[in-house]
Order: C-alpha cells, then sequence, then structure tokens
C-alpha cells in the first residue's frame, strides 16, 4: 500500500461515515421539526423586498 | 426564515439584472453555434473550407458558450439573487459582483477568439489555454468569495438549501478546474498538461463528470430548490429530503468520473466503482426530483395557467430522466453499445436541454418580473410559444440521437458467419446522415425559442423602463 492509496482508504471511510452521520441527523425523528420548519424559507423573504439600487 | 429586520432590506440587484440579461443573450448565440455545427455534421459544406469554422473548433465554442457563458450567467445571476433574499442582506461587495460580472464576459469573449484560431488545450470541457484558466479561477473564486461572505452576513439563523448547492457547487468547481488544468506553459498560446497518459484520461473525466454533477447538476438544484417554491407558492414538499439530497450528491458524485472511461488503460475496477456510485446516485436523484414534483402537490392546476411553472416542471422530469439514463449508460453491458457513439450526445443534451436550460428559463423568467417590478412579461403567450419550441426541439433533438446512437453501436458491431464486419465505418457514417439532419431541426427549435424569449425579455425590460420613467417610481427586486 503506497501513501496515495492509504489517503485514498482514509478519504473514503470518512465520506462514507460523514454520509451515515448525515442519514442520521436528518431522518432522526426529533430533527423532522427543526428541518421542516425551514421549508417555506424561500416564500417568507417576500416580505423584505425592497427597491433594486441603480449602480 | 427569522425575520430580523425593522426595515427593509436594500439589495444589490442591478448586478444580478445584467447576469439575467447576459444569459439571455448566451443562450441564442451558444445554441446558434451548436445548430451551426450539428448542421455542418449533416451538410459538410457548410465548413467552407475555413479552419476557423469547422466543427473541431466550433464545436467546443459551443460547448463553452453553452455552459460557462449561458449556464454560468444564469448560476451568478440566480446565485446573488437567491444569497440576498434567503438571507435578507445585500451582497457582501457590490464593486466585487462586479468584478465577477465584466471578467466572466472578458473569459467568454477570450473562448470566442481563441477556439476559433485552435488555441485549444483538447481537454473536453476545459479547452480554454493557460493564461484564460488562471483568469477563470481569479473571477470564479471572487464569485465564490462574495456568496460566502454574504452568508455569512446573512440576517437569518439558517441556511437555505439553496445556497448550500451554490456553496458545494462553489467549493467542488475551484478544486476540480484548478486540478484538471494544470499545465506547463510553452507559449502564451500552448501549454501540455502535467499528467500523462491513463492518469491525464481519469484527471479529465473526474472533471469532465463533476462539471456536470457539481455544476450542471448542484448549481441548477440550488435554483429548482428556490424558484419551484417561488412559482409555486407553496413551501419544499420535504425541508429533510432536500438536506439528504445534497449531501448525498455531494458524496457520491466525485466517484463517478470513471464511467467515462470503460473498457480503456484504466485499471478496471475503477470503471465499475464509478458503474456502481452511478447506479446508487439514481436514488438521491430521484428523491430530489420527487421532492421538487410534489412541491406542486395541490397546485398542479396552475400548470393549466402558469408557463413559467411549466418550464420548472419539465426540467424536473427531464432531470429524472436523464439521472436514470447517465447510470445505466454507465453500466458496462450497456457502455459498450453506447461509448463513442451518439447516444452520449442524446445523453448530454437531454440533460443539458431539457434539464439545465429549462430551469434556467423558468428562473429567469421569474426573476425578471420580480427585478423590473412587472405583474407579467411583455407577452405571456410568448413564453408559452417558447415552452413548446423548447420542449419540442429537445424531444426532436434527443430522440434523434437515441436512435442514432443505438444504430450507430449496433452496426460497428455487427459481424457475418464468417467473424468480418458486416458495415464499414463510411456505412454508418452515410447511415446517420437523416438522423444529422433530425437533430439539426431539433437544435433550430430550441434556439428559435431563445430568440422569442430574448425579444420577450428585451421588450419587458422596455416597457418596464419606460413606465418607471413615466411615472419615477423605482423597480421593485
Amino acid at each position: 500500500m503506497t501513501t496515495n492509496d492509504w489517503l485514498g482508504v482514509f478519504f473514503a471511510l470518512v465520506s462514507a461515515i460523514g454520509m451515515v452521520a448525515v442519514y442520521f441527523m436528518v431522518f432522526r425523528p426529533s430533527n423532522k421539526d427543526t428541518f421542516e420548519a425551514q421549508a417555506g424559507m424561500a416564500l417568507d423573504d417576500e416580505d423584505h423586498i425592497n427597491v433594486g439600487e441603480k449602480r | 426564515m427569522e425575520a430580523t429586520q425593522a426595515t427593509p432590506v436594500k439589495y444589490d440587484m442591478e448586478v444580478v439584472r445584467w447576469f439575467t440579461i447576459a444569459a439571455a443573450i448566451y443562450a441564442v448565440v451558444g445554441t446558434l453555434i451548436g445548430v451551426y455545427v450539428a448542421s455542418e455534421l449533416a451538410f459538410p459544406f457548410l465548413n467552407m473550407d475555413l479552419e476557423y469554422i469547422t466543427f473541431g473548433r466550433l464545436r467546443p465554442l459551443h460547448t463553452n458558450a453553452v455552459i460557462f457563458a449561458f449556464g454560468g450567467c444564469a448560476l451568478m445571476a440566480t446565485g446573488f439573487y437567491m444569497v440576498q433574499r434567503t438571507g435578507s442582506t445585500k451582497l457582501w461587495s457590490n464593486k466585487l459582483a462586479w468584478f465577477t460580472f465584466w471578467g466572466w464576459n472578458l473569459i467568454i469573449v477570450s473562448a470566442v477568439i481563441t477556439l476559433p484560431l485552435g488555441m485549444t488545450t483538447g481537454k473536453e470541457y476545459a479547452e480554454l489555454e493557460w493564461p484564460i484558466d488562471i483568469l477563470i479561477a481569479v473571477v470564479w473564486l471572487s464569485f465564490g468569495l462574495n456568496h460566502i461572505m454574504t452568508v455569512a452576513i446573512r440576517k437569518t439563523s439558517h441556511i437555505y438549501v439553496s445556497n448550500w448547492f451554490t456553496m458545494g457547487m462553489i467549493i467542488m468547481i475551484t478544486y476540480l478546474h484548478v486540478v484538471n488544468s494544470m499545465a506547463i506553459p510553452v507559449s502564451l498560446t500552448n501549454s501540455f498538461s502535467i499528467y500523462t497518459g491513463v492518469q491525464d484520461a481519469m484527471i479529465q473525466w473526474w472533471w469532465g463528470h463533476n462539471a456536470v454533477g457539481f455544476y450542471l447538476t448542484g448549481g441548477f438544484l440550488g435554483i429548482m430548490y428556490y424558484f419551484v417554491p417561488k412559482q409555486v407558492g407553496k413551501p419544499v414538499f420535504s425541508y429533510r429530503l432536500s438536506v439528504l439530497h445534497f449531501w448525498a450528491l455531494t458524496f457520491g458524485y466525485v466517484w463517478l468520473g470513471a464511467h467515462h472511461l470503460q473498457y480503456t488503460a484504466l485499471p478496471d475496477w475503477t470503471g465499475s466503482l464509478g458503474a456502481a456510485v452511478s447506479l446508487a446516485m439514481i436514488i438521491p436523484s430521484w428523491g430530489g426530483a420527487m421532492n421538487g414534483m410534489m412541491t406542486l402537490s395541490g397546485a398542479w392546476d396552475r400548470l393549466r395557467t402558469d408557463y413559467i411553472l411549466r418550464f420548472l416542471v419539465v426540467a424536473l422530469a427531464f432531470y429524472a430522466m436523464s439521472t436514470f439514463e447517465g447510470p445505466v449508460m454507465s453500466i458496462k453491458t450497456v457502455n459498450a453499445l453506447s461509448h463513442y457513439t451518439d447516444w452520449t450526445v442524446g445523453h448530454v443534451h437531454s440533460g443539458a436541454l431539457g434539464w439545465m436550460a429549462m430551469v434556467a428559463y423558468g428562473a429567469m423568467y421569474h426573476m425578471i418580473k420580480k427585478l423590473w417590478g412587472v405583474e407579467k412579461m411583455y407577452s405571456e403567450s410568448l413564453v408559452n410559444v417558447h415552452f413548446w419550441l423548447a420542449t419540442i426541439g429537445t424531444v426532436v433533438y434527443v430522440v434523434a440521437m437515441w436512435v442514432s446512437g443505438i444504430m450507430q453501436g449496433l452496426m460497428w458491431r455487427d459481424y457475418d458467419e464468417y467473424g468480418t464486419l458486416t458495415y464499414t465505418f463510411v456505412e454508418s457514417v452515410s447511415a446517420m446522415h437523416p438522423y444529422y439532419a433530425m437533430r439539426a431541426i431539433g437544435g433550430a427549435i430550441f434556439n428559435l425559442g431563445a430568440w422569442i424569449a430574448l425579444y420577450n425579455i428585451v421588450m419587458t425590460v422596455r416597457t418596464a423602463s419606460a413606465v418607471r420613467g413615466a411615472n419615477a417610481v423605482p423597480a421593485n427586486a
């Protein structure tokens, strides 16, 4: 195993563990409301519309 | 979103307006060059014995124009628009945004000059020579720095998912562009890649597929997650799924490049790994497409009257289709038939025209009404005409390439009872002619739609400016 091989293994494992962590975080029932509270964020910004400036 | 602002925010939207108009112009130019090069394949006399306009020189100009000029301007317009609106803040630096605008346009002009002159690295989707590559890195970083710093100074606690997609694209494209473009210059207009042989190929397709993955997919998914809810007037169907979509794409896409190099000198396992991860990516991709589609739950009737929404929904359909087709084509047995044929070209265009261009136009129409403070486009009917031309043009193009590509692959591999190839290569080229003509017609239909969009956009802006001038009321952004 060369240094490159070990680096590859390291990053592969970090990626895999990271992905599992994301699944856990997203699907954890206690996090559901926290995430879904942001679903309408794109709609809320209508309240803040103001004039577009001229350069 | 937490509204912490007592007073309305003044956004920096002038640069967004310019990027939006530039995107509409580059869409016309880029697809027009595409129609011409497609016509050259069907009718070679169009080369006119001029080396500057041969397929080999104009084809990279076409891809650079549609991906980086049209797509880049659309991404930067929407990126700067979304980050301000979802963060309740103006840009971190308006001046830097203008540097990005003029710098990006300088790069496009440089491509228009150098590619027809034959100055190219020969690396697909990374053809520009090293001085322009350095300029791309600088200008791209200016966009990235401004976007990320605007996120940092936001007035909201949460970073909306669209901004995550844009930031993921910025970071990964910086990394990919710099690594893939590493070269030893021998003159101002010539250089050699620092990688050799199979490593060069591997790096090239690590870049090539991730330009698709993070730029043409991730960046435009950011657009989808903002503009679909905005246009429908309903929240994202599942925000948790959108978060998972982002992280799954970010983790997964970087492994896929090797599926472009099946049956080459690359170690066999790398191609198998690329194909396996490609197949796994169907799950988050379809999850994301369904998430976008389901955002319309209870509002499907809007498709009868909302022409902009049609663009966004058809884009999602093409996204789902392309992200199924791509992994299937990466499987070795399918790849043995599809690779080097026009099936690949059809696949790329179902993504580029059906997904990228459609979602970009949906976002652009939405933004133009907001940016110039008008209730409607100059002609809503022309938006509908554009939608149908874009859809029909895309379908005609893609179907022509599917049929011709599969036919081409079958002709190349066919052999008789003595083990001799049944068809010569020239016979397969000859058989392609009607499909090449059909492809050019499909592209021309799409291009006609782009002209109509540009006319409609220009007239909307002119009308809004005239009304604003008469009433002396500034436009809302």
